[in-house]
């Protein structure tokens, strides 16, 4: 299963070769920051099992942080950095605290908290961002698109190494049953803190590859909760906890996105909120379940 | 073994498991008619369990339970009530924010026995005369023993056949455990059948015409009530000077 | 004087995040689910009151009988449809799945109602709408005023429900102990749904007083619910009078603090309220999470 991401890395990193066309390298680069917000969101609230609303304040601090240094001279990869930095900070911080919630009081703690930080991003930055005039005049794409397949591979390639590592296995007995975990020797505040900081640093990456590929957006913009919302849908629907799930949601989201967005705005949302509650309902496992049984039942066939 | 009279509950091969802990394993036994039975057995046998399934709050895995003929196993615990079984579970669960006469309304929320409410009502508060002074004081104020008389009434308005006791006179002071034990009694001759779970054997054991010994999650023996007062084991397991800690484990 | 007509102003809309709240801790008392699609539902309401008014010009308070029981269908649909798999289920499942599934009902109502209802912003604007009593100087909104008398009788009405009536008993029962409650002959998967339709109803109400004295549009539902969560939190589970107080306490901190740091920060106030008292009582409201 591993090779079909190895596969699916190469086939785009071979597409600018083939093409110059501007939609699919935009198509590309949205897809990469959906994978990213996916699958960073999924080390937290899949792997650890720790449902956060929140995640869209990691994903405003890194655009905030990389645009702020970015517009001001400082180079892109250098100014992504910070942007990771500040929000691994910012998660250490809060995560003490935040970890001594359960449950949805930790859901809508971190989603307050978001919130909060968007209204006062919104009220100390009330004008619209754009990238300086040289940067302007000079915007490439394929940068962008590089940049952000790095993004993406980075992201699924540490959830993929979690996945296999003991910390990953930590996490995943802390989502299964956290006395149980604590009891067998799991360090579990060490454990969700890891999760944590891993997930909200991938979250700022995502935003510093957001601020870089922007032109103009409003400061409070990568602060929306529907960053949030759109990382736990993509998760859900892919295979919540997998390392392929959230891949797999993420590119089924893009797409159809895309291809809904022609007609009528929004209404992939409508589809994508009813297929997410049939989910969790009838299919917790998501489309990653849905392909194992399938495989299962040819398997079985021949 | 004699049964006193046509059973009313009875229990075959009953196998009820927590996940992959098995409670009881394959339990039979019956009460029959106005009688009062009586099943003891150390902390951790099964008893709460067994309860807990007649009443329907648990789902056996294998086994009989029928009253009156009919199969209980697949029946909502609210169904169950108003066919004539109540339970007054282990630890009272008064409603403890809501007063002494809503508990005992409440008691008497099936439609069977709203038809009864304001006659039993007052059987209730003749029986327990604190509990009519009280009655409009929460149910978490009241003492321990006082709780356990509410409970008791509170299963009384449910106008039921078959009263299933759980510990009734689990940390109660002797004299009101006494009381509780007389109160039963009284049912008893009105006609109730009793199915009485006690740690306080000696007790238990004068009250019942039979009774079961219940031990990791088995019937271990059985026998008429005042004649097992004498049984070797009983004796030694349950009535001598080591036997609450002796036996728990 | 500014000070004293802001602070009113913060009371009035209290009233109605006391209402809001009042119908989220009734589910979220009862059923232990904690529903995140409150505010939608509350915006919902909102829009029966707005089309019932601008198609046939029905009295916006008076339409409200018509919110109430549509929004209680709804939530009989919504129980029997969605909630009624998850209320069972082991504590943290039930948690975990409640959310999630109120979670997609936002999004899915959200632009059910953009598509619907266009995402402009809407309210209702009656012949009296610019009616105010003047006090000392003071001006009163008439409407505003008069939703929340509205809202604080709805809550009496609840309350004796719950009080005296069999079913309302049934549901008080059921939210301390469901086992024992069932041991009572309750059944309790009904009480569930009556306490959540009741809920949902709850907050169609809200939303309808909301469309006349302020404004609706399809993206205000996750505000609302944060107002309602907020109140809960501060005010605890158990008493609909309580959340009632916690709304206006919550209206008038807002304002209070609109007028310290400006109007701009009243929202995050009430959030970062929120975020002291959850870190203060973890535990959560039941106490032993
Ligand atoms: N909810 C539960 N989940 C898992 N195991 C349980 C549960 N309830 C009881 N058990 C286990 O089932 C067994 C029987 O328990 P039960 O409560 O029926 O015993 P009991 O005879 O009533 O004991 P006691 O005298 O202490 O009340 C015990 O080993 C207990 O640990
Ligand atoms: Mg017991």
């Amino acid at each position: 299963m591993l090779w079909a991401l190895l596969g699916l890395g190469a086939g785009f990193t071979a597409i600018p070769l083939f093409t110059e066309s501007d939609y699919l390298l935009n198509l590309g680069v949205q897809l990469f920051l959906a994978v990213a917000l996916a699958q960073s969101w999924n080390v937290l609230g899949g792997f650890t099992g720790q449902i956060t609303l929140g995640h869209a304040a990691f994903f405003g601090l890194g655009a905030l942080v990389t645009r702020t240094l970015w517009g001001n001279g400082v180079g892109i990869l250098l100014a992504i950095i910070p942007g990771i930095l500040v929000c691994i900070a910012f998660s250490l911080l809060i995560g003490g605290l935040a970890f001594r919630l359960r449950g949805d009081y930790f859901a809508i703690g971190t989603l307050a908290l978001a919130e909060m930080l968007r209204i006062i991003v919104g009220n100390l930055l009330p004008g619209i961002s754009t990238i300086p005039s040289t940067a302007l005049t000079n915007y490439a794409l394929l940068p962008r698109y590089y940049l952000g397949l790095a993004l993406a591979a980075l992201v699924v390639g540490v959830a993929a190494a979690l996945a296999r590592s003991r910390i990953g296995l930590g996490m995943q007995a802390i989502r299964e049953d956290e006395a149980a975990a604590a009891a067998s020797g799991v360090g579990v505040l060490g454990h969700k803190l890891l999760a944590l900081v891993i997930s909200t640093g991938l979250a700022g990456f995502a935003g510093g590859v957001f601020a870089y590929y922007h032109a103009s957006y409003y400061p409070q913009y990568p602060f929306s909760p529907l960053w949030s919302f759109e990382a736990i849908l993509m998760s859900f629907i892919g295979g919540v906890g997998t390392v392929h799930g959230p891949v797999l949601g993420a590119l089924f989201y893009t797409i159809l996105k895309e291809y809904l967005a022609v007609r009528l705005v929004e209404i992939h949302l409508l589809i994508f909120g009813t297929l997410f509650i049939l989910i969790v309902l009838l299919l917790p496992g998501g489309l990653v379940e849905v392909w194992t049984r399938f495989r299962r039942l040819v398997h079985r066939g021949s | 073994m004699v049964t006193w009279s046509k059973p009313v509950l009875e229990i075959e091969g009953l196998v009820v498991s927590y996940g992959a802990l098995t409670a009881l394993q394959g339990v039979s036994l019956t009460v029959g008619s106005g009688e009062i039975v009586v099943l003891v057995g150390p902390n951790g046998a099964g008893k709460s369990t067994l309860l807990k399934a007649v009443a329907g709050l648990l789902h056996p895995r294998s086994g009989a339970i029928r009253w009156e003929g009919e199969e209980l196993s697949a029946i909502p615990p609210h169904r169950i009530v108003e066919r004539g079984l109540a339970l007054v579970p282990e630890g009272r669960r008064l409603f403890a924010r809501m007063t002494i006469r809503e508990n005992l309304e409440l008691g008497a929320f099936t439609p069977r026995a709203q038809a009864e409410k304001s006659r039993r009502l007052d059987r209730v508060y003749e029986i327990f005369p604190r509990l009519q002074e009280r009655q409009d004081q929460l149910a978490g104020s009241l003492s321990g023993g006082e709780q356990q008389m509410l409970a008791l009434g509170r299963a009384f308005m449910s106008a039921p056949r078959l009263l299933l006791l759980d510990e009734p006179s689990l940390g109660l002071a002797p004299r009101v455990a006494e009381a509780i034990f007389s109160v039963l009694g009284e049912f008893h001759r009105e006609g109730l059948s009793i199915f009485l779970v006690e740690q306080n054997v000696q007790a238990a054991l004068t009250l019942a015409q039979r009774a079961y010994i219940l031990e990791g999650g088995k019937i271990v023996g059985a026998g008429e009530g005042r004649s097992l007062l004498q049984d070797e084991h009983i004796r030694t397991a349950y009535l001598g000077p080591l036997a609450r800690g002796g036996q728990s484990n | 004087m500014i000070l004293a007509q802001q602070l009113i102003l913060g009371l009035l809309v209290g009233g109605l995040y006391g209402l809001a709240a009042a119908g989220l801790s009734l589910t979220f008392g009862v059923l232990r689910v904690l529903n995140v699609a409150h505010g939608d539902l509350l915006m919902l309401g909102g829009y029966v009151t707005f089309w019932l008014f601008s198609l046939w010009h029905v009295d916006p308070f008076l339409s409200l009988a018509a919110v109430a029981p549509s929004l209680f269908f709804l939530g009989l649909i919504l129980y029997c449809v969605l909630f009624r798999f998850v209320v069972r289920a082991r504590e943290e499942v039930r948690i975990k799945n409640s959310l999630l599934i109120g979670f997609g009902l936002t999004l899915v109502f959200q632009i059910l109602a953009i598509q619907f209802f266009t995402a402009d912003e809407r309210s209702v604007t009656t012949a009296y709408g610019g009616e105010a009593i003047k006090i000392a100087g003071l001006a009163i909104p008439l409407v505003r005023l008069a939703s929340v008398v509205l809202a604080f009788l709805v809550l009496a009405a609840l309350q004796i429900f719950l009080n005296r009536a069999r079913w309302g008993r049934a549901i008080r029962a059921t939210a301390e102990d469901w086992e024992a409650a069932s041991l009572m002959g309750i059944p309790v998967g009904r009480a569930y749904l009556w306490a959540f339709a009741l809920g949902t109803a709850l907050a169609g109400v809200a939303g309808g007083l909301v469309s006349v004295s302020y404004s609706i549009s399809p993206t205000i539902g996750l505000e609302w619910t944060l107002k309602a969560l907020i109140v809960t939190v501060l005010a605890g589970l158990g008493s609909l009078f309580g959340s009632f107080a916690g709304g206006l306490l919550l209206g008038f901190a807002e304002a209070g603090s609109g007028l310290l740091l400006g109007g701009a920060y009243r929202e995050a106030v009430g959030l970062g309220l929120f975020l002291i008292i959850l870190i203060t009582r973890p535990q959560g409201l039941f106490g032993s999470r």
